[in-house]
C-alpha cells in the first residue's frame, strides 16, 4: 500500500494518450478490448487535490471501485469517508456502473465526478 | 402530470406476503425458531419492515453475533437491501411466482462484496434521496429537487416510511409534473435488469423525433434491435408494448422516481 502504482486497468489518460494508442495499434493479443471512457476527478470542500484528474478506467467498472482508486491515491486512512458525486447534485451508490453513469451523465466524452471527505450535496 | 389516481393508489398498496427463515447454521437453541410471517409494502426496502423480524430472531442466535448487521438471502442469492422490495420478488421469482416468499436471514457471514453495508435508516433515507436527486436531474436538470426546501424532502421520504400516501404524493406530484411548454421529461428514469445481473440506464427521451410520444415497444426495438421477444415486468405486470414511456414514468415508478424494470 502507498506506493505509486496504479491497477493494471487504469491508466493515465491526459499526458500519454500514446501510450494507448501504442497498446491498441501492437497488443491485439495483450487484452481483450475492454471498452474504457474519461472520468474526470475534481476535489471540492476540503479534500486534497489529485495530480493527475483525468483517468481512462473500464467502463464496466463499479463506482465503488473508483472511491477505493480515489482513497488509495490519495493515501486515505481505512476509516476516512469519501463521498463521491455526479453533476454537483447526487451521490450514485457504490455499485452503479461507471458506463451507465457515463451514458446518462458524461459532457465532451467524460463523465466528471467531484470528490471529498465530508457530504457536500446531501 | 400523473392523473390516473387508482393506478398510483394500486401500485402504492402493493404488498407482498414474506416468510423469513433463520439459517439453520445461525441456531443457538435446542428449540427452533417459528418462521416468521408479515406482509410488506412492494415499494419499501427491507431495512424499513425487518425490525420485528429481527427481534423475534436474536433469542435464538449467539449472542456474540447480535450486534451484527443482520443481511437476506434468497436461494442462496444474498438480497441487496438498497433495491425496493417488489423489485427485488419481480427479479429473483417474476417468471415463478412463489408466495409467501421465503427468505433466509443471516447474522453472520456478511457478503461485503455484494451488499452494501446499512448500519442504520439514515443510510437508507441518504440512499434514498440520492436516487430521488438522479432521477430529477434526468427529468427537469435537477431543478425541482434544488428549489425544494428540506422539510419537503423529508416529507417524501417519512411518507414513504410510513406507508403514507396522500403525505408522499402531495410532494412527488410536483416531481412528476413537466417543465415548459414540453409535454413530457427531458428524459425518462429507468433503469432494466437482466437475469444475468447486468443493469442498463441510458438516456431515454419520452419522444420520438416526430414529436409522437415514445413506446415501450419502440424503445425495446432501439436497445434490443437483436431480440425478437422482449417483455419488460414490474409490480409483477407484463407492461403492455403500446404504453407510453411518459405514462409510465408518471405512474409506475417506484418511490425514488426510478422505473426499476426486469427484462424477461
Amino acid at each position: 500500500m502507498g506506493d505509486e502504482k496504479v491497477p493494471d486497468d487504469i491508466s493515465q489518460a491526459d499526458s500519454d494518450n500514446t501510450k494507448e494508442v501504442d497498446q491498441k495499434e501492437n497488443g491485439d493479443s495483450v487484452k481483450s478490448d475492454k471498452v474504457k471512457v474519461d472520468i474526470l476527478l475534481k476535489a471540492t470542500g476540503n479534500a486534497p487535490i489529485m495530480k493527475k484528474k483525468k483517468w481512462a478506467v473500464d467502463a464496466e467498472k463499479p463506482i465503488g471501485w473508483i472511491m477505493e482508486f480515489v482513497k488509495k491515491y490519495l493515501k486515505l486512512e481505512p476509516e476516512e469517508k469519501l463521498f463521491l458525486y455526479v453533476n454537483q447534485t447526487f451521490a450514485p451508490s457504490p455499485d452503479q456502473i461507471i458506463k451507465n453513469l457515463y451514458e446518462c451523465f458524461g459532457t465532451d466524452g467524460k463523465l466528471v465526478l467531484h470528490y471529498c471527505k465530508t457530504q457536500a450535496w446531501g | 402530470m400523473a392523473n390516473d389516481r387508482e393506478v398510483l393508489r394500486e401500485i402504492w398498496d402493493g404488498k407482498l406476503p414474506i416468510c423469513f427463515q433463520l439459517a439453520q447454521e445461525e441456531i443457538m437453541e435446542i428449540q427452533q425458531p417459528d418462521p416468521f410471517y408479515v406482509m410488506v409494502p412492494r415499494l419499501s426496502y427491507f431495512p424499513l419492515v425487518t425490525d420485528k423480524m429481527k427481534r423475534h430472531f436474536l433469542r435464538y442466535i449467539s449472542q456474540e453475533n447480535a450486534d451484527n448487521e443482520m443481511w437476506l438471502d434468497y436461494n442462496g442469492q444474498p438480497l441487496k437491501w438498497h433495491y425496493p422490495i417488489g423489485f427485488l420478488y419481480d427479479l429473483f421469482c417474476g417468471n415463478d411466482p412463489q408466495l409467501p416468499w421465503t427468505l433466509t436471514v443471516h447474522f453472520t457471514k456478511f457478503p461485503e462484496t455484494i451488499l452494501l453495508r446499512c448500519p442504520n435508516k439514515d443510510v437508507v433515507e441518504a440512499h434514498y434521496m440520492s436516487t430521488v436527486k438522479e432521477a430529477d436531474v434526468l427529468k427537469h436538470r435537477g431543478q425541482v429537487m434544488s428549489t425544494m426546501q428540506k422539510k419537503d424532502h423529508n416529507q417524501l421520504w417519512l411518507g414513504l416510511q410510513n406507508d403514507k400516501f396522500d403525505q408522499f404524493w402531495a410532494i412527488n406530484r410536483r416531481l412528476m409534473e413537466s417543465h415548459g411548454d414540453n409535454e413530457g421529461f427531458k428524459h425518462i428514469p429507468m433503469r432494466i435488469y437482466s437475469d444475468d445481473g447486468i443493469t442498463c440506464q441510458r438516456l431515454i427521451c419520452p419522444k420520438n423525433n416526430d414529436g409522437s410520444r415514445k413506446t415501450v415497444h419502440q424503445l425495446l426495438s432501439e436497445l434490443y434491435p437483436d431480440k425478437a421477444e422482449v417483455n419488460l415486468r414490474t409490480h409483477g405486470v407484463l407492461i403492455p408494448l403500446d404504453t407510453p414511456l411518459q405514462w409510465l414514468s408518471e405512474h409506475m415508478s417506484y418511490p425514488d422516481n426510478f422505473l426499476h424494470i426486469c427484462l424477461c
